[in-house]
């Protein structure tokens, strides 16, 4: 048994029905906003986690990479059900913003004022343009191919030049020590963690860093091709979750 | 937040601010209150006692503090259970079959605050106190499964979601025809697959127990807790099942100014 949206019924309402839709409007709004903190925030941090978490770990190499691909799933579920369903385009920058917002509290009160980290080693990075070019795409084109290869490679090639006016100071050279460093570096080594030592830091790894300056564009556009799959993957997905069925028994 | 339809009379003329389909708006606003309250007050005893006390649990002062928070916990949590979920399945309506378009309408505005407290639950769980666990396993080396964070997150956050979620079911299924009727795949998926994130602590302990004490969430012993968290996408069905009856059940009503 499923629920099926009796079309004929659509008109506008007025009237008492009108406020009581608009009513219901507010209620989604509220409970979307904590469903997608909620839900999207735990699944970034623990896939992406410490790419995001600090300055020193956002690397030429696997930052790009794996911070778009993860981040492109939840905005392609709900934009499955909010565009598909409620011709509503916004489905990916109400995921990212409601996971900066999370984020952004996080930092603020449990890194940085638990246990004292400075925000600028604990700041998050931004999906929101990238978001904005998924979302209208979308609406513009209506194709779920067209935005799965071109909005997903969108999401991921905007996500480092996007991102550079908030990390690129952090990566001037200073000396320390007779050796040479990057800002964001010295921040690690200056604040101890348990997930700091080199055999949990797993960035620049490989021989792809000796392409020198070539490696993050590389980075940026494998990721490209792998954000154009993951995107109708997780559509499919975020469709299938939002299933109308009723069951006889579980 | 329970109404069988021998109240129905008596709720429609109670509020005279509020419209009748708003009637239970007070209280998902106290609930909403009443959270924020603990999850503020939780973290603040956290950064009171944390440090000082919260390090090394073989010292009389981590039994003190963090252990006997444990315990309080744990009986607060089988108090909220068993006497929300007791209220709701023992007010249930009996007379479904009889009930009016505008209580049905009612109900499933207050199914959707439900739904909201619940989020709103996952919120704290999922976001704040989550990478909060991350921060503090950062710069304090865990000695014990017991950790100053997890008591907070572990054992009274994730119960309180499941709880609330399971609140949101119970209610469906107690006072709406159609979930009454039939299960609801997806309101039971974004219950049931968050509370597997409740199970997968097993998992998680028995993994920093073998393999390393320090903390890097992208490991794949903190995957269980991913995957539970994807079935919250089961809400969009649910929005999609409360739309299609709204459509229908506004048609049977008149219009009103």
């Amino acid at each position: 048994m499923s629920a099926q949206i009796p079309i004929s019924t659509f008109k506008p309402y007025r009237g008492e029905k009108a406020r009581l839709v608009r009513a219901y409007d507010y209620l989604i709004l509220v409970l979307a906003l904590f469903l997608f903190i909620g839900s999207f925030h735990l699944h970034f941090a623990l896939t992406v986690g410490d790419w995001d978490f600090w300055v020193d770990w956002k690397d030429r190499q696997w930052w790009p990479l794996v911070t778009p691909l993860i981040g492109i799933t939840f905005p392609a579920a709900v934009q499955a059900v909010l565009w598909d369903k409620f011709r509503l385009p916004m489905g990916a920058t109400l995921c990212v913003a409601a996971l900066l917002l999370g984020t952004w509290v996080a930092r603020v009160f449990a890194y940085h004022y638990w246990n004292f980290f400075p925000i600028n080693m604990v700041l998050p990075a931004t999906m929101v343009p990238g978001a904005l070019v998924l979302d209208t795409l979308l609406m513009l084109t209506n194709s779920l191919t067209i935005t799965s290869i071109f909005g997903g490679a969108a999401f991921a090639l905007l996500f480092y030049p996007t991102n550079w006016p908030i990390f690129g100071m952090f990566h001037q050279p200073v000396e320390v020590a007779n050796s040479q460093l990057t800002i964001a570096d010295l921040f690690g080594f200056q604040y101890i963690r348990t997930g700091m030592p080199e055999y949990l830091r797993i960035i620049e790894r490989g021989t792809l860093r000796t392409y020198g300056q070539y490696a993050t564009p590389l980075s940026a556009f494998c990721s490209a091709l792998l954000c154009s799959l993951m995107y109708p993957l997780w559509w499919h997905i975020g469709k299938w979750f939002a299933s109308t069925r009723y069951l006889a028994k579980i | 937040m329970a109404t069988t339809t021998e109240h129905v009379s008596l709720s429609t003329e109670t509020p005279k601010s509020l419209p009748w389909y708003l009637i239970d708006l007070p209280k998902y606003l106290k609930g909403f209150g009443l959270l924020t309250v603990i999850y503020v007050s939780l973290r603040l005893y956290q950064g009171a006692f944390a440090v000082a006390h919260g390090l090394d649990s073989s010292e009389p002062a981590f039994e003190q503090y963090w252990m006997r928070l444990f315990y309080i916990e744990l009986a607060v949590i089988a108090a909220v259970a068993s006497g929300i979920w007791g209220y709701l399945w023992t007010t249930r309506d009996r007379n479904l079959d009889q009930l009016e378009p505008k209580e049905e309408i009612r109900r499933y505005f207050t199914l959707t605050m439900w739904i909201s407290i619940y989020t709103f639950a996952v919120y704290w769980a999922g976001s704040y106190f989550a990478e909060q666990d991350n921060s503090w396993h950062q710069v304090a080396i865990r000695d014990t499964p017991f950790t100053a964070n997890h008591i907070i997150e572990f054992y009274f956050n994730f119960p309180l979601y499941v709880i609330l979620g399971g609140c949101a079911w119970l209610y469906a299924r107690t006072r709406l025809p159609l979930y009454a009727k039939g299960i609801s795949l997806p309101l039971t998926l974004a219950v049931f697959g968050p509370f597997m994130i409740l199970v997968s602590v097993g998992f998680n302990e028995w993994g920093h127990t073998f393999w390393f004490r320090e903390e890097f969430f992208a490991a794949p012993i903190h995957w269980g807790f991913v995957i539970g968290v994807w079935f919250a996408l089961g809400v969009g069905g649910i929005l999609l099942q409360g739309v299609t009856r709204l459509i229908e059940l506004l048609d049977k009503i008149e219009d009103a100014d």
